[in-house]
């Protein structure tokens, strides 16, 4: 991923939430993004040019516009109608997202439309998150990387994070997943974990 | 099954749409190359666009009938009336404090006039710049009441039942803190009496302290006015008889004048019935 003097940013188009630029490039804020804060926190090359990426929870689309600059193409899925405005507009501008207006709890919905994916990225508020991430799972290329940002305060805000974390790594597990590693996204979100998941062997 | 059937000769809008919509299962996915084979695409970049003609239009179609419900547009108007609140309580709080800044002999809290009055007062002021801001807020007050009784008529038409138990604005306020009538139509009676009290609910849950009687309801006249000792029940009473009422309101539409008679009933003996 490309990083301007240590500062995370995208190669495309600017003007699409206001955002900073630096030159030709745009400037990916950590603390609006969490894949962005996930990349501050562990540099890897999360994206690769060539991937298919399914995004779960797309909301008003910046994430998504810097992960399109990135990626080769984005099935993105939003539930609400009005983010989901804001994300055909994203769209329109950017031809390599797949804007798709549905359910993430009832993939069967929208499946018809999907490629195997190389990358799931998931962040979604809701209380059965690890549910989720199992019902995509054959939505994943054998060797396909899923990124999950657990938002532990949606899964029960009764129970610590650590906890929640717990149970859901649980889930994930009996689910068919392997838990590659987990990062809590600290300074940038609080109370916020992104787990990176393969399928298990 | 996959948007494009495998015996296609040609890709149609429509008839992919529908077989996305009719699709139940999650296997086999797509395979762009398929297609190319076929010699129905050429391109990567083609396909993509393919997919996205069907995603767009399922989309447009999905937010234009979402925007349709009829609860939406009410929902911005109770929202806009709870704005225009805070506007004229944040500025009459502040053309007090202005005034009082300048009038030595005036108290706040020993004033003969409350502050409608000494808004009318200011109205007339000789400083000009206040004068200004006391008839915006007098005139953001006349607007103010205009669109509460808009709320009251919108309620009475698009949640008639629930109207009819509560008021419009009480039943209009407790359809959008649960977020649209499709929500509180699928919610517990008991989940609809504490509406608005999340906090308390929350500590209650948390800590184990006593748990809210009401939330938003207790704006409602009839539970502000019962003797103290029967509030909890009434909001009980009149908010199971409101989760009926949403039930009617999104699957009927229309009052149902026989079970306003009976819950009205119920709701007022709570109201009196002492132990």
């Amino acid at each position: 991923m490309i990083d301007v003097n240590g500062t995370l940013v995208s190669k495309g188009k600017g003007g699409v939430y206001g955002e900073k630029m630096l030159g030709e490039y745009r400037v990916w804020d950590p603390y609006r993004s969490k894949l962005a804060a996930l990349w501050y926190l562990e540099k890897s090359d999360w994206l690769k040019s060539s991937d298919v990426v399914l995004y779960l929870g797309a909301a008003n689309g910046t994430t998504v516009s810097h992960v399109a600059d990135y990626t080769e193409s984005v099935y993105a899925v939003e539930f609400a109608p009005r983010p989901m405005q804001d994300l055909l507009e994203v769209s329109k501008r950017r031809k390599n997202i797949v804007p798709i207006y549905s359910d993430a709890t009832q993939p069967q919905k929208y499946a018809a439309l999907l490629e195997p994916a190389d990358l799931i990225y998931q962040d979604v508020a809701q209380p059965n998150q690890a549910e989720i991430a199992v019902k995509h799972i054959d939505f994943l290329k054998t060797d396909g990387r899923y990124i999950l940002m657990l938002k532990t305060r949606s899964v029960d805000i009764r129970k610590s994070p650590q906890e929640v974390f717990a149970d859901s790594c649980r889930e994930l597990e009996a689910g068919g997943y392997f838990v590659e590693k987990s990062i809590w996204l600290n300074p940038y979100h609080q109370d916020h974990a992104a787990i990176i998941l393969r399928k298990a062997d | 099954m996959t948007w494009y059937a495998e015996s296609d000769t040609e890709l149609n809008l429509s008839e992919s749409v529908s077989r996305v919509e009719n699709n139940k299962t999650i296997l086999p996915l797509c395979d762009w190359t398929v297609l190319k084979d076929k010699g129905l695409i050429s391109s990567r970049e083609e396909y993509i666009e393919r997919v996205r003609e069907i995603s767009f239009a399922m989309a447009e179609a999905g937010i234009a009938e979402s925007l349709s419900k009829k609860d939406v547009e009410m929902l911005q108007m109770v929202q806009t009336l709870d704005e225009i609140d805070n506007v004229i309580n944040l500025l009459t709080e502040r053309a007090v404090e202005w005034h009082s800044s300048i009038t030595p002999e005036f108290s706040k809290k020993y004033s003969r006039f409350n502050s409608a009055k000494l808004l009318h007062k200011l109205s007339n002021s000789e400083n000009f710049s206040m004068k200004r801001v006391a008839r915006e807020i007098i005139s953001l007050t006349d607007v103010r009441t205009t669109l509460m009784k808009d709320v009251s008529k919108k309620a009475d038409a698009v949640i008639p039942n629930m109207s009819a138990l509560v008021g419009g604005l009480v039943a209009a306020r407790l359809v959008l803190r649960a977020g649209g009538l499709d929500e509180i139509s699928k919610m517990a009676g008991s989940s609809i009496q504490v509406i608005g009290a999340e906090s308390a609910l929350f500590s209650h849950i948390r800590t184990g302290s006593s748990s809210p009687k009401h939330g938003i309801i207790f704006q409602h006249r009839r539970v502000h006015n019962a003797p103290k000792e029967n509030r909890g029940r009434t909001a009980r009473v009149l908010a199971s008889k409101l989760a009926i009422a949403a039930r009617l309101d999104l699957y009927r539409g229309e009052l149902d004048a026989e079970f306003i008679a009976d819950a009205d009933k119920k709701i007022n003996a709570a109201m009196g019935e002492t132990k």
